[in-house]
């Protein structure tokens, strides 16, 4: 079977906007939390996300977004993107160059783009009331590509020329880690050399707070206590935005091109819950089949694995639900693998999530290491009985599993083996 | 009620400037709508709105067009003449051309319909075309651009004494282009070893775009065509020319009709050499005498589409409408 590879990474995230930074900041257990200034009103009660630093992208105009002077993009492309395709543009452009692609590497019937993210609520919502407001023939041209779920896709592929598969992926937190799993089928079965694998998400206000009404979101305003998978005092998730891109190769354009990989995607498999629309299964069915699929589909017995990043948000039903997946799958779930829930530093990507995290599962690969489950004071007894890292190992793992799940019960897991 | 709900009000009557007196309010909103525009354009769309004047309006549409147009392009329209087009000159795509319209409707509170954009391919016929929208004027023939096979296929002047590269003819003007490719015949002599392009040749290029303007851009009477066989030059005046052209020269060539009536065309006509002034002349005079028309040229107006034009068909991606995929 042909093997595959990450050879490019891009982040544009709450901890750091280039692999260093984001490696430092998941060693060292930084987190990327802030008070946000749009929610600093008596009628909200969600005070912190994981803001994006260095960018500023809340405004409906894209002509008012700043962003570091290194990414120069040109109105033409601007004005047709969210403030995800700018993070996500910025990613690409730090992907191809750490990969090492040429134009011709990016463009060519071979190369495709696999993208996911939540559309973006905020402008959807802009050019919503502009039509009402000044009448259909009066809306901006590009008011449907900036907003629908989809733009991500649209922009890069227009905007870097893409010309293999493309397609967006919408499973809600689950649908970048869908991504990655469709991106690595269409490499193994020949249908492509090269994927771009891309999450992104706006992370402002009108893609977070709606989850407050589902009373998912943490009201904590010290960030320290905001985010806390597994920790029996967690209140909720953190949101945050950002994009992260990932470069899937076949093993010949490895070869060819004389690249060094971060690691190599062994395999993935995925489950559903058939269970709640937005709740997740009690006993993390879905979740438990997908990790056992995805090791079948990799070859990998479950004692060969070294770290799992979990999905675990910082939800009271999730974290738990994963958790008894975690000990249904590995047997001696108290000694190994370690795990850990990236997500006490980033806050919770949604869409975004599992291609942010997956990027991490790259860089602890590469770099040798495992992150801690920062925030961690007490474990739940629910989620007991694992071994859950509460600071980072400075063991290099060999084989880890990423996690992620999605409303309407998705879920989706991924191997990844050192290279 | 949106603004919209006149759109298919055609163009056939004034629009005026809202009724209601301008207020502070609208100031506000307008200086938002502009705010990456010049301010020069945003005080031309104030008094075009306080005092529905017309002459307002060119600032304010060069204006927006200006804020359209990529940085490095800017300097184009600073000096932009009449004939600057907006695809291949400022790289306007089809989009941005709806973002242009998008504005200038909302900054003059007037609606455009898709079919009347399809034929503004310049600065100059969106200037028009915005004037006869306020005014209440029906629209002017487009211009037209024709490539060197068309004149070569219209004209009865040919290589190799044609000296027209390509040209844009609407009703109003024509314009073309002439690169001195050194390989004229008659430089060979004209002079012994130092080609210089005559200035009698340079007054018979400017005759041939206006022959070109008699058989494209006039407007004959019903049933008639110019008859392409029967046009002559008869004389010209106040002809000076103020620039020695040489091989690599690329000589920009203007006319413009004074009167037009059957038998006698009289034009103005100017060539230029990038900003020089190379060649005036203040009058030539041409014949010219109708055949019956064989296909019936549908004179253009506001409303009638393309399909309809007679002659060339517009290159590709003319359109200035969005491509819509899905």
């Amino acid at each position: 079977m042909p093997r595959v590879f990450i050879t490019g990474l891009g982040f544009v995230t709450s901890i750091g906007n280039d692999a260093g930074t984001v490696t430092r900041n998941l060693r060292d257990l930084r987190h990327g939390f802030e008070l946000y200034p749009p929610f600093q009103k008596p009628d909200i009660p969600v005070k912190l996300v994981g803001t994006i630093k260095e960018f500023a992208a809340d405004s409906t105009d894209p002509e008012d977004w700043t962003f570091p002077a290194r990414y120069k993009i040109k109105r033409e492309l601007l004005r047709s993107m969210a403030p995800n395709g700018l993070f996500a543009h910025c990613a690409m452009l730090q992907a191809i160059d750490d990969a090492r692609l040429t134009e011709p590497d990016c463009s060519n019937p071979l190369t495709g783009l696999y993208a996911a993210s939540g559309g973006s609520p905020m402008l959807t919502n802009y050019h919503h009331e502009r039509l009402q407001k000044v009448g259909v023939m009066r809306c901006s041209p590009l008011g449907i590509v900036s907003a629908i779920v989809g733009t991500l896709n649209f922009n890069l592929v227009a905007a870097f020329k893409i010309q293999g598969v493309s397609c967006g992926f919408s499973s809600a937190c689950a649908s970048s880690a869908h991504a990655l799993g469709y991106a690595f089928d269409d490499i193994v079965l020949g249908r492509q050399k090269r994927v771009f694998v891309v999450g992104g998400e706006d992370g402002n206000t009108d893609a977070i707070l709606p989850f407050a009404g589902m009373r998912t979101l943490s009201l904590q305003t010290d960030p320290t206590l905001a985010s806390r998978p597994f920790d029996a005092a967690r209140d909720g998730f953190v949101g945050t935005g950002g994009a992260t891109v990932l470069v899937l190769e076949s093993e010949a354009e490895v070869v060819r091109r004389g690249v060094q990989p971060y690691a190599e995607f062994l395999g993935w498999g995925q489950a559903s819950d058939g269970w709640n629309v937005a709740i997740s299964h009690p006993e993390g069915s879905g979740s438990a089949a997908a990790m056992n699929l995805a090791l079948r589909a990799a070859k990998i017995a479950p004692e060969q694995v070294d770290y799992v990043n979990a999905h675990a948000t910082s939800t009271l039903i999730g974290d738990i639900s994963e958790a008894r997946a975690l000990r249904a799958v590995f047997k001696d779930s108290s000694t190994r693998p370690a795990i850990s829930s990236t997500k006490a530093l980033t806050g919770h990507g949604l869409s975004l999530a599992g291609a942010m995290e997956s990027g991490f599962c790259a860089l602890a690969l590469r770099e040798g290491f495992m992150p801690g489950n920062a925030h961690l004071t007490q474990i739940d007894p629910e989620c007991g009985g694992l071994n859950i890292l509460r600071v980072t190992a400075p063991t290099p793992p060999q084989v880890v599993i990423k996690n992620s799940s999605g409303f309407g019960g998705a879920n989706v897991a991924l191997v990844f083996q050192r290279a | 009620m949106p603004d919209s709900a006149q759109s298919s009000s055609g163009t056939g009557k004034p629009i005026p400037p809202s009724s209601k007196p301008f207020a502070p309010e609208d100031e506000a909103a307008l200086r938002e709508a502009l705010k990456r525009c010049s301010p020069s354009s945003f005080e031309a769309a104030v008094q075009f709105r306080k005092t529905g004047n017309a002459e307002h309006v060119p600032a304010v549409v060069i204006g927006v067009i200006e804020r359209f147009v990529e940085p490095d392009l800017r300097m184009k329209l600073k000096d932009a003449d009449d004939d600057l087009r907006l695809i291949e000159d400022l790289g306007i795509d089809s989009l941005t051309m709806m973002e242009i319209v998008i504005l200038v409707e909302d900054v003059l509170q007037m609606t455009i319909n898709n079919d009347e954009l399809r034929n503004l391919r310049t600065v100059g016929d969106v200037k028009t075309f915005i004037d006869c929208k306020i005014r209440g004027l029906t629209l002017p023939k487009p211009t037209k651009f024709l490539p060197i096979e068309h004149i070569g296929a219209v004209m009865p002047i040919q290589p190799p004494f044609l000296f027209l590269n390509e040209a844009s003819v609407s009703s109003t003007a024509a314009n073309g282009k002439y690169k001195i490719t050194g390989q004229e015949f008659f430089l060979q002599g004209h002079f012994k070893d130092n080609p210089v392009m005559p200035a009698s040749i340079m007054l018979e290029a400017l005759g041939q775009l206006a022959v070109l303007y008699l058989l494209e851009g006039h407007i004959p009477e019903p049933g008639k065509a110019v008859n392409a066989t029967q046009i002559f030059f008869t004389g010209c005046e106040g002809v000076r020319a103020h620039r020695v052209c040489k091989p690599g020269d690329i000589l920009t060539l203007s006319i413009k009709p004074k009167r037009n009536k059957m038998p006698l065309a009289t034009f103005e006509g100017s060539i230029r050499v990038g900003q020089e002034k190379a060649v005036i002349a203040e009058e030539i005079s041409l014949i010219f005498a109708y055949a019956d028309a064989v296909n019936l040229p549908v004179p253009i107006s506001a409303g009638v589409p393309e399909s309809a034009v007679n002659g060339i068909a517009a290159p590709a991606g003319t359109p200035l409408r969005a491509a819509i995929n899905s």
